[in-house]
């Protein structure tokens, strides 16, 4: 018989180990399309998806669900922003805990629990994150993406080395342009984020919703954290807030700057009438001070390096060595909503989201028992 | 001592002793030193992150590829040295002056690009063969288009350190021309002149005619420098008119190339790809090496342990470690040291009074650049040293006196940046 050739069969191996490899990598990849089960609850009356307002996202990544909750009785509307960066996790679990658990008595609140659908299907390279996490509920654990600050390249490629805001001018880093709060208001015939973006100002100039809320999360050392950033015309409403929500939490209040382009706090409120408001909590998994990131980090927020970086007075906020966990986080979220409703005096009418818990009520029994259990 | 820290350490030592004992290649080694630290932090062998963090340098890659493509198509098709023949005719007399527009020329794909690798083997490619012929030796040549390169990848409009920073901390990437053709002009003239001046006085242009090919330029004229122009009014268009569909770098490369191929001296395009890609992978198997290494070291927690023990120690020592930790990370990745010291770097910097933001992200960003000259990655010092046909560490030792100025300077304006706020208006 005739002897394969050594290089001949080292190349061979070498590229069968590959396709093994990629298919196996392939596979993982691709579980990230499934996606977490969301249990509407009693206040849920309807379901839309996104591309009722940008036709051009029906049946691609960028389309994402948008729950209803009418609660019959006239009044103001709330839409609230939730996954708009899939790695600001707390964003997210308080939305999905609002069309679970909310059941408002005047108004209606809409809620986007996947507002960047497509950056909830991979992870940032280079950060070593994980790409799920847990939290325990009354009735056993629930399993949660934890994404990518910007669209799947997968649906979105190359980036250009610069991005230019289209109706601004405005220059950023070229991996920007997958950013979808960089990409407000959004272009029809543009990238696919921007096609949500656009999506998101449709759906708010059609429903003329009132107040907008964008839930994020910032590194610890960032300059914008336990902040709601408020366009011109919401800062009255952001002010009126504050004064209620000081009593529970460290909170401030920042004007949206008017040279920083494509977020939701300057595009929704110069493009739109909504009350523009962009709420940010301090997690730990972002940022490039934290250590080893696991699913269990992810939920308690504690992590020795951002301790030690407060000692050194590199943080903007305090941080505990019992860390800031997802409860505190999503407490926050929760309970500056809830106030935004309570202070809203305008001409639309009221928004009361009705029964719901205090700060201290998510604090102590955690953001899982404002959660479905799972089924 | 921190865990973390032990896990930096063993990645450390097996990339060493994988790359100067076992003699491996350095992709290689940083894929083991990856691996053992992964090991060393309990995370096994984490397949799903070794594969995700050689994304991050997809686009780099094929950018890359093309550009050698590119360059090798214009050196085949006579159009490199038709170029040589005429810029060493009109400007012999003038060496300084040539010496000067021969850096701003290999500084303007970085320009454009904001890539370092792009003005090397672009650019850098055309001017080489000039500065040869002039008397320059092959490592003070490779050493100016690295330095070069440097400059252009520092200079704007685009540099995407700066981008990535400014990224970091919401600032809009505006008012950073002053500052940043305030550091790399004058760092890029003092480089070239300090390496070229000497070897370029007294030329005598009948000994230069006799070794440029002056007919190659006359038999193709004009057409043989279409694909140049090609690349040239891609680059720039695309810029220019963002709303236009952007091509890409790579494509952009890609074109120029294919354009070339009809432009001038006919020759077997096949063998001279393959011959072309076969000199680039081991640079391209040394940037995926690196970004599993930057994944693992994220994924242990020793990436956090390194920025937080940077912050620990104040601000004189945080100046400090701007100049040496931060290009040094280069030797990883430039963008990398940008992301990850130059974000903290800059919040904690922004602290101390006086200060002026935009002066700061431009200065941090001018010394993540010059990391590109760090081993063992130099993208910029390997391409150089591959187009004069040299190894990289004697280009990288000429490139040393202009290296320590340009961190003095980039130091400099660091610490008085409130005193250059003027620069930003």
């Amino acid at each position: 018989m005739k002897k394969i050739p050594r290089h001949i069969l080292t190349a061979s191996l070498l590229t069968l180990f590959v396709i093994a490899m990629v298919v196996y990598l392939g596979l993982n990849f691709r579980s990230m399309k499934e996606e977490e089960p969301i249990y509407p609850g009693p206040g849920v009356t309807g379901r839309e998806m996104l591309s009722k307002y940008c036709p051009s996202l029906e049946g691609t990544s960028g389309d994402t669900e948008i729950y209803i909750l009418d609660s019959g009785v006239p009044g103001a509307s709330m839409l609230v922003l939730g996954g708009t960066h899939p790695n600001e996790p707390s964003g997210f679990i308080s939305a999905i805990s609002l069309i679970e658990t909310l059941k408002p008595s005047a108004g209606v609140f809409y809620v986007i629990p996947r507002a960047n659908n497509s950056a909830f299907t991979c992870n940032d390279p280079q950060e070593g994150s994980p790409q799920r996490f847990t939290i325990e509920t009354a009735g056993g654990s629930r399993w949660f993406r934890f994404g990518s600050r910007a669209t799947n390249p997968i649906d979105q490629w190359p980036d250009s080395e610069v991005y230019v805001h289209a109706s601004s001018g405005q220059t950023l880093s070229g991996s920007e342009i997958r950013n979808l709060n960089r990409a407000y208001p959004g272009r029809e015939d543009g990238t696919l984020t921007e096609k949500v973006a656009y999506g998101i100002t449709q759906f708010i100039l059609k429903h003329d919703v009132t107040i907008t809320v964008d839930l994020h999360e910032a590194s610890p050392e960032y300059t914008t954290v336990n902040a709601i950033v408020a366009h011109e015309n919401a800062m009255d409403l952001a002010t009126l807030s504050l004064w209620e929500l000081e009593d529970v939490m460290k909170i401030s209040v920042e004007a949206s700057p008017k040279k920083l382009h494509g977020l939701t706090h300057r595009e929704l409120g110069d493009f739109t009438n909504t009350l523009a408001l962009l709420m940010e909590t301090a997690n730990a998994s972002q940022g490039r001070l934290h250590g080893t990131v696991t699913p269990e980090m992810i939920v308690t927020g504690q992590d020795k390096f951002y301790v030690r970086a407060g000692r050194y007075g590199a943080l903007t906020v305090d941080f505990p060595e019992s860390g800031i966990g997802m409860s505190e986080r999503c407490a926050r979220h929760l309970t500056a909503l809830f106030e935004f409703c309570r202070a809203y005096d305008g001409p639309a009418g009221a928004i009361d989201p009705g029964d719901v818990p205090g700060y201290k009520d998510i604090l102590t029994n955690g953001i899982g028992a404002y959660l479905a259990s799972p089924k | 001592m921190d865990r973390e820290l032990i896990c930096l350490l063993v990645m450390l030592a097996v990339f060493l002793l994988a790359n100067l004992l076992a003699k491996l290649p350095v992709s290689i080694s940083m894929v083991l030193g990856a691996v053992a630290g992964a090991l060393a932090g309990g995370q096994g062998i984490p397949l799903r992150h070794l594969f995700e963090g050689t994304f991050t340098y997809l686009d780099t890659i094929l950018i890359i590829s093309a550009a050698m493509l590119f360059m090798t198509v214009i050196q085949e098709s006579g159009a490199l040295e038709a170029l040589n023949a005429v810029i060493v005719t009109r400007f012999y007399k003038k060496p300084a002056l040539m010496l000067i527009l021969l850096m701003f020329m290999i500084m303007f794909p970085g320009m454009i690009t904001g890539s370092s690798t792009a003005a090397v083997l672009s650019a850098g490619a055309l001017v080489a063969p000039v500065l040869l012929l002039i008397g320059i030796p092959k490592e003070k040549t490779g050493a100016i288009i690295a330095m070069g390169a440097i400059m252009g990848m520092a200079a704007p409009p685009i540099n995407i350190p700066a981008l990535l920073i400014a990224g970091g901390v919401d600032m809009p990437y505006i008012g950073f021309e002053g500052p940043l053709f305030f550091i790399t002009i004058p760092c890029a003239v003092i480089a070239v002149l300090i390496l070229g001046l000497k070897h370029c006085k007294g030329l005598d242009i009948e000994k230069l005619k006799a070794e440029l090919d002056l007919e190659i330029g006359k038999k193709y004229g004009f057409r043989l420098y279409i694909p140049i122009f090609v690349l040239i009014i891609l680059l720039v268009v695309s810029k220019l008119v963002p709303s236009l569909p952007q091509l890409g770098t790579a494509l952009i490369f890609l074109i120029s190339a294919a354009v070339g191929c009809f432009t001038g001296r006919r020759f077997n395009v096949w063998e001279k790809s393959l011959s072309a890609m076969e000199t680039t992978i081991p640079v391209l198997g040394k940037l995926m090496g690196v970004g599993m290494f930057i994944q693992v070291l994220t994924l242990v927690g020793a990436r956090g342990w390194i920025v937080v023990s940077a912050l620990s120690l104040g601000t004189v020592m945080l100046y400090i470690f701007s100049c040496t930790i931060m290009p040094a990370f280069g030797a990883i990745s430039s963008y990398g040291a940008a992301s990850v010291m130059g974000v903290p770097f800059l919040l904690v910097l922004l602290q101390t009074g006086g200060s002026n933001d935009i002066v700061l992200c431009c200065m941090l960003s001018f010394l993540c650049c010059l990391g590109d000259l760090m081993p063992p990655t130099a993208l910029a010092g390997n391409y150089a040293a591959q187009i004069v046909g040299l190894k990289y560490s004697p280009v990288l030792k000429k490139c040393v006196i202009p290296f320590l100025i340009c961190l003095a300077a980039g130091l400099l304006c660091l610490i008085f940046s409130g005193s250059l706020s003027f620069l930003t208006a």
